[in-house]
């Protein structure tokens, strides 16, 4: 019998020009949007001369972000940035968003309205996803971006969905960096293997485009294949106020009689601070289980939890209080936007005022520790995507990775702590409603 | 193209990372494509003998999650310039697709199969058809091959081969 079809099965179906697409067919799809970052280009486009194409697909289509290596920190960086910004000219793609003029490539094309819901995107990088957080599809290709600029297409095995409810609403001192990782421990990585993750559920009353990205992020450590979120109402009023006009014209819901390969539902309310140990993102417990490790660095900031939401959960606890004395905090806001918005609602001054440094928007230390990273045998608490052994500089330095709430507490005691501990002392506990 | 492989078992465990197990990380870095060049390295830092004691037509059996780590393709166009087969458990995602652009015949998902043979075993095995035989334990399972767009790419030569094809026929 003919079953209904989820969110992406929807949009890959548009994008390959089929009526329906069933979980294991391998299709050809054309995207609507291609993202590229820093100096991949200048592989993507070496592999293109190899193959002997002078022309991208279709350049109108391409948006390369230097986000990864904003500050060149040597010779052969400058020469990097150099050579991605003569392919830009060369190939006339106009949407080259270099220093200074976009931040995280990963999050300021949907605050641009850039990103419509619906659309199909493809992407060298892993963390294309946060897309979702608008109802966008954003699959990752890796290398093999190269034969999308030179075809404008590659082979896609239409992954299953598994469709994730949320009801009940975040304790205070709870973060959706919470629930994002706490899931992981409670679905299998068989289950996840090769899956979308489709939200839907009440509980987005509550959760802003911010969350949303962190939701859509997550997942991918755990091997799926994207995420995205039903726009509602509230996603709808947010790209009606992008300053680029956003279309709803792809927009799509999922049928009622859409096929799941698994069903949950979660509510947020159960939840508590959570830490993900080394040496994987997906070794998750309770901040309990880890509480008191002495910590030397700790950082806020990247495409999961680097967003104006994120700067101000760690800016409530960190307000009027100073870090640990040999503890270094970065903080680096993910897009010029964010960066803008924290400097005019005082939340960059509450940091500076902690003792942190400010990084410019990008990847920041989570781009492998160009900037900001680690020593051998040190100890970080921060909320980057991945904690494998060398994520941030030296190989045998520990990577544990939390909330912003939970890394601001943790830097303010030089341990990690449990961020519930600030909302027993009074004039804190008001103001968090987070 | 040959998809019925009948050589001797060479069996490794789960978890074979494609950086520094399978190939040396160097390669990966150097972005080393020829698989003339990588044959002579795979499994080196396992086994620095694998390359001279393997045939053309020998199956690696692999459990779970083969060539996990950072997607590089060297690993598998090691494999491929061996003419060797791949069969494993699981592979992650992006040494599937790697496996594919190398043109290098494998069977993605084997449940168990670390228990149907043991390294020096005969065995067959048919990429197109999913069929495995261990001829020395006398055991037949049928697993479930590529899909057919899948098995074309490999036929036709991997990624540069298809990629240089279609740019032809889109002139």
């Amino acid at each position: 019998m003919d079953v209904g079809a989820t969110m992406a099965e929807k949009i890959l179906a548009r994008a390959c020009g089929k009526e329906k697409v069933t979980p294991g067919e391998i299709i050809y799809p054309f995207p609507d949007l291609i993202t590229v970052h820093d100096w991949y280009i200048t592989h993507a486009i070496k592999t293109l001369e190899e193959l002997g194409v002078e022309r991208i697909w279709d350049p109108s289509r391409v948006i390369v972000s230097t986000d990864h290596e904003v500050i060149a920190t040597s010779v052969q960086a400058a020469e990097r940035q150099k050579a991605a910004r003569k392919i830009a000219e060369k190939y006339n793609i106009s949407r080259f968003f270099d220093v200074g003029f976009g931040g995280l490539g990963h999050v300021f094309p949907v605050e641009k309205g850039f990103v419509e819901p619906g659309m199909f995107v493809l992407a060298y990088d892993t963390h294309v996803t946060n897309f979702g957080a608008v109802g966008a599809l954003g699959i990752p290709v890796i290398t093999e971006i190269a034969a999308v600029l030179a075809l404008g297409t590659v082979w896609i095995q239409v992954p299953k969905t598994i469709r994730i409810n949320l009801k009940g609403r975040l304790k205070p001192g709870v973060s959706i960096r919470d629930f994002s990782q706490w899931i992981l421990g409670r679905i299998s990585e068989d289950v996840f293997d090769y899956a979308i993750v489709e939200y839907g559920g009440e509980a987005f009353r509550h959760l802003g485009i911010d969350a949303r990205h962190t939701l859509c992020n997550i997942p991918i450590e755990m091997g799926a294949k994207s995420a995205l979120v039903e726009p509602d109402d509230f996603a709808k009023q947010y790209l009606k106020t992008r300053p680029n006009p956003v279309r709803l014209d792809w927009l799509v819901m999922p049928d009622p009689d859409a096929e799941y390969a698994e069903v949950y539902e979660f509510d947020l309310s159960e939840v508590e601070p959570q830490v993900a140990a080394p040496p994987r993102p997906d070794h998750v417990f309770p901040v309990s289980r880890c509480a008191g490790t002495k910590i030397d660095h700790a950082f806020i900031g990247s495409c999961a939890s680097g967003l104006l939401e994120d700067l101000r959960e760690a800016a409530r606890i960190l307000k009027n209080r100073t870090l640990h004395p040999g503890v270094r905090l970065f903080v680096t806001p993910a897009t010029q936007e964010i960066m803008r918005s924290a400097e005019e609602e005082g939340i960059i001054k509450i940091f500076v005022e902690a003792g942190a440094v400010i990084t410019p928007p990008g990847c920041g230390p989570c781009a492998g520790g160009k900037i900001g990273g680690l020593a051998a045998g040190e100890v970080s608490i921060n909320t980057g995507t991945r904690n494998d052994p060398g994520r941030l500089g030296a190989y045998d330095a520990q990577i544990y990775l939390a909330s912003p709430a939970t890394v601001a507490a943790s830097a303010i005691r030089g341990k990690i702590t449990d961020p519930r501990e600030f909302f027993n002392e009074g004039e804190a506990a008001d103001e968090m409603g987070l | 193209m040959k998809w019925v492989f009948r050589g001797k078992c060479w069996k490794f465990g789960d978890n074979l990372a494609i950086d520094g197990e399978i190939m040396p990380l160097r390669f990966a870095l150097a972005r080393e494509m020829s698989p003339e060049v990588l044959k002579h390295h795979v499994m080196e830092e396992i086994d620095p003998e694998f390359a001279k004691k393997v045939n053309p037509g020998d199956i690696v059996v692999a459990g779970k999650r083969f060539g996990q780590g950072n997607p590089h393709i060297q690993g598998l166009l090691g494999l491929k310039g061996l003419g060797l087969g791949l069969v494993v458990e699981s592979i992650p995602r992006g040494s599937y697709r790697n496996a594919i652009n190398a043109a290098l015949p494998f069977l993605p998902h084997c449940p168990n199969v670390t228990q149907l043979a043991e390294s020096g075993d005969d065995l067959e095995v048919d990429f197109q058809t999913g069929l495995f035989i261990n001829h020395t334990q006398n055991i037949r399972r049928q697993f479930e091959p590529l899909p057919k767009p899948l098995l074309n790419i490999i036929e036709e030569g991997g990624f540069f081969a298809v990629t240089k094809k279609r740019l032809q026929q889109s002139g």
